[in-house]
């Protein structure tokens, strides 16, 4: 019996004025314990994808579903059980760590017992404890992740969405962040995230998809995409050359 | 059935105002400089207020004196809705849509309804002090020669704090029809500003309409005329009308419907909104890319004119900067436009109520007249802190900081220079001024806009504040546009009333001579100051080595 499928998307499109597609019939299944990469040149349309994901952007074409939930009909549903990490994120610049963080926590109903030990366990391993009493406008861009990482772990989420989670990352925050990723997989959540960090998409994820404009060109697992060769060979073949020309449910 | 109000709902508003809070930034603020700048800001809310307060006082004392004071509560009433409309219609963009964290606060298990909804009220919030100013100045006075009844005074306040809900439900649903209207475009911004100015003048058109319609019924040139006209005006608009019912005749079934219309409406508005805010937001955070585009290279400028030209594509790229600095230019073109095809004495006598004196008395006065609407807002008040998270970019350039403002006050040169000598031209034509005359007066504008120019830079330079959330924070609430606008706007009325009475003493070519001087004189100095503040850093390197 297969594992359930937490996050699927189905024909995925989304068009920006006159006809212009940023994503194109893209069609994606994570399972839960799944670490789904996705990969592409910038402006390829992984992070469009992603923000029709977690309920961001609008979008007309294709269906997404989290957890049996249509992200279209059923959006709370949806975000109750899915945590997003932006590439840049955007916090209350004037509110300190811990402000943020207990405003995360209130608006998904974590007990001040849950969220304490949370945040302690969390902070200590981003070592921004003693930081977290600071304002958020005083912080630099790595802190900011580490805070944007912090709240989206606190609510335990089924789904991980990350956008380009490495980029500003110290190397031990970004150690920490693989190890807390393969953690979260072993208890049974489901990860995707963007990358532009292909050594590390290949470490750490046993799913990947290739996006190059708007369009899956390939995906499946590890194995079956790289075929014995490295992700960044595969990579630049499927990009450059496009040999290949699978899409949708792999090779 | 949904919850209309939930406990997450009451999280995020209590979060949206800690954000914002300058006590919580106070707090927790451990930068020095940072904290004086908090202080001053407070300090600087708090004459505003002050000022406010008094205002709205010493105007109760007015109508008591005239022995009008049943007309205080409408004309408050219709004060403060008209503030909530404007106030609320110009920060739609901004505080309701297009806002910094919309990704981060969409991510979350949040209705877009709710958001909506949250986010108004916050700016219901935001502007709230604003409104009590007024209105609990208005009750004392009122309270002072009414003697009313002590069941006035909570009324009052409970009336106050519905009363612009109406208004500013109707200035977030307008704004939300044309931000809808424009997202459809590909240049929505654009769009959306010419909108927004449409409506403006929508506005002004129907406010025009109305004084009109109000003139046929005067009785005479007195305050009474004024209180008549009020009263006329709570019946086009009934909740001011309510509002003065509960608090003169204590009936409290307009109570009830004034609580009543703005809860319904709200609700309505809301849940209308909510259905599309999610498609409006993602159209406006969207861009879209044309792929397999040519490369369009731009021609080589200075380095002075690069600057001006970023200004520009910055300036048309926001609407809520393009609206804020363009509605005085474009005032500027229909004043000039409406003085050619109807005539500036007939414009005179019907901004002055056909008043018996020589139109002739004004022409002196053109100039300025034509700079309190070009010289309302200057770009360079608001472009140093428009920088906001860029500057490091300008900062790492090889310029020299003063450079920079150089490139910044040329493009506010090049953007009020022609509506200004456009609507003098236009008007000195319309009203036959003498040649040497208008030439002069064409000199003074000119020199006029330079002042504007370099003396919004000096605010600009000085009140500069780079951390800003939304730009309608450094737009419109700015330090710099407060310090620029306010005293430029009263200096220019105190000085129009000054010229008009010089010229009835002296020679019209030697009082516009004398502004000229005087006035270069002004903008030399403006200039000199922005030259030392830029200087500033490079003394202060020269000084450390």
């Amino acid at each position: 019996m297969g594992k359930q499928v937490m996050l699927s998307i189905e024909h995925y499109s989304k068009s920006y004025g006159e006809g212009t597609k940023a994503a194109e019939d893209v069609s994606i299944c994570v399972e839960c314990g799944d670490i789904y990469g996705f990969i592409g040149h910038n402006g390829a349309g992984k992070s469009t994808t992603i923000r029709a994901v977690v309920g961001v952007l609008d979008f007309s074409e294709g269906e997404i579903y989290i957890d049996g939930h249509s992200v279209k009909d059923e959006p709370m549903a949806c975000k109750r059980v899915t945590a997003y990490i932006p590439d840049n994120p955007d916090l209350y610049e004037n509110l300190t760590g811990i402000q943020y963080l207990d405003f995360v926590a209130d608006v998904f109903g974590i007990s001040t017992e849950e969220r304490e030990e949370r945040i302690r366990q969390y902070a200590g391993l981003f070592e921004i404890t003693d930081s977290l009493g600071d304002l958020i406008s005083s912080y630099s861009h790595g802190m900011k992740q580490k805070v944007a990482i912090i709240a989206a772990l606190i609510h335990e989420p089924k789904l991980l969405v990350l956008d380009e989670p490495f980029v500003g990352l110290d190397p031990k925050a970004a150690y920490t962040l693989k190890e807390i990723m393969h953690e979260m997989c072993g208890q049974g959540t489901a990860i995707f995230f963007s990358t532009h960090v292909l050594d590390v998409a290949e470490k750490l994820c046993n799913k990947v998809a290739i996006i190059k404009q708007g369009k899956i060109i390939a995906s499946g697992t590890m194995e079956e995409l790289t075929e014995g060769h490295s992700l960044e060979e595969t990579f630049l073949e499927e990009t450059f050359f496009e040999k290949k020309t699978k899409d949708g449910g792999g090779l | 059935m949904k919850a209309l109000w939930d406990r997450s709902d009451f999280v995020l508003l209590r979060t949206l105002f800690l954000s914002t809070s300058l006590r919580n930034q106070y707090k927790y603020c451990k930068d020095r400089r940072k904290r004086k700048k908090i202080r001053g800001a407070i300090v600087g809310m708090a004459l505003l207020y002050a000022m406010l307060i008094g205002y709205s006082f010493a105007t109760c004392i007015g109508y008591g004196l005239a022995g009008l004071i049943d007309a205080v509560p409408v004309t408050c009433a219709l004060t403060i809705c008209s503030l909530a409309f404007i106030m609320a219609f110009f920060r739609s963009n901004g505080y309701l849509f297009n806002f910094k964290e919309y990704d981060m606060l969409m991510s979350l298990p949040f209705e877009p309804g709710k958001v909506a909804a949250c986010r108004f009220l916050f700016l219901y919030g935001r502007l709230l002090p604003w409104f009590l100013s007024i209105v609990l100045a208005s009750m004392v006075g009122y309270g002072m020669y009414a003697k009313p009844s002590v069941l006035v005074y909570p009324l009052w306040i409970l009336l106050s704090l519905l009363l612009p809900v109406i208004p500013m439900l109707a200035a977030a649903f307008l704004g939300f029809l044309i931000t809808r209207a424009s997202v459809g475009f590909k240049k929505k911004n654009l769009i959306q500003t010419i909108l927004t100015f449409a409506f403006v003048f929508f506005c002004f058109t129907i406010r025009f309409f109305l004084e009109m319609l109000f003139k046929d019924e005067q009785v005479g040139e007195t305050m009474e005329n004024f209180s008549n006209a009020m009263s006329g005006a709570a019946q086009f608009y009934p909740p001011a009308g309510w509002f003065a019912d509960v608090i003169l005749r204590y009936n409290w079934l307009e109570l009830l419907l004034l609580a009543g219309t703005s809860i319904l409406l709200f609700a309505l508005v809301f849940a209308f909104v909510g259905k599309s805010y999610r498609q409006i937001n993602s159209a406006m955070k969207s861009h879209a890319k044309a792929r397999h585009a040519g490369l369009e290279v731009g021609r080589q400028r200075s380095v002075v004119a690069a600057v001006a030209y970023k200004e520009w594509r910055r300036m048309s790229g926001s609407t809520t900067y393009m609206v804020n600095c363009g509605i005085g230019l474009l005032l500027a073109v229909v004043i000039g436009i409406l003085s050619c095809i109807i005539g500036f004495d007939k414009i005179v006598a019907l901004v002055t109520n056909n008043a018996p004196f020589d139109p002739a008395i004004l022409y002196p006065a053109i100039p300025l007249i034509c700079y309190f609407v070009v010289g309302m807002l200057a770009t360079t008040a608001c472009s140093p802190s428009l920088e906001g998270k860029n500057y490091w970019i300008v900062q790492s350039l090889p310029i020299e900081t003063k450079v920079l403002y150089q490139g910044k006050m040329l493009f506010n040169l090049c953007l009020t220079v022609p509506f200004m000598l456009f609507a003098i031209l236009c008007i000195c034509v319309s009203a036959r001024v003498p040649l040497v005359d208008t030439l002069l007066y064409l000199v003074l504008g000119a020199v006029l806009c330079a002042f504007s120019t370099a003396w919004g830079c000096v605010c600009g330079i000085r009140h500069m504040r780079l951390d800003w959330e939304n730009e309608v924070e450094v737009i419109k609430q700015g330090a710099a546009t407060a310090i620029y606008l306010l005293p430029n706007m009263f200096a220019v009325m105190g000085l129009t009333v000054l010229v008009v009475f010089l010229g009835t003493k002296m020679d019209h070519r030697l009082l516009a001579l004398a502004q000229v001087l005087v006035v270069l004189l002004l903008a030399l100095l403006s200039y000199h100051r922005v030259l030392v503040l830029t200087a500033k850093p490079e003394s202060q390197k020269k000084k450390r080595s």
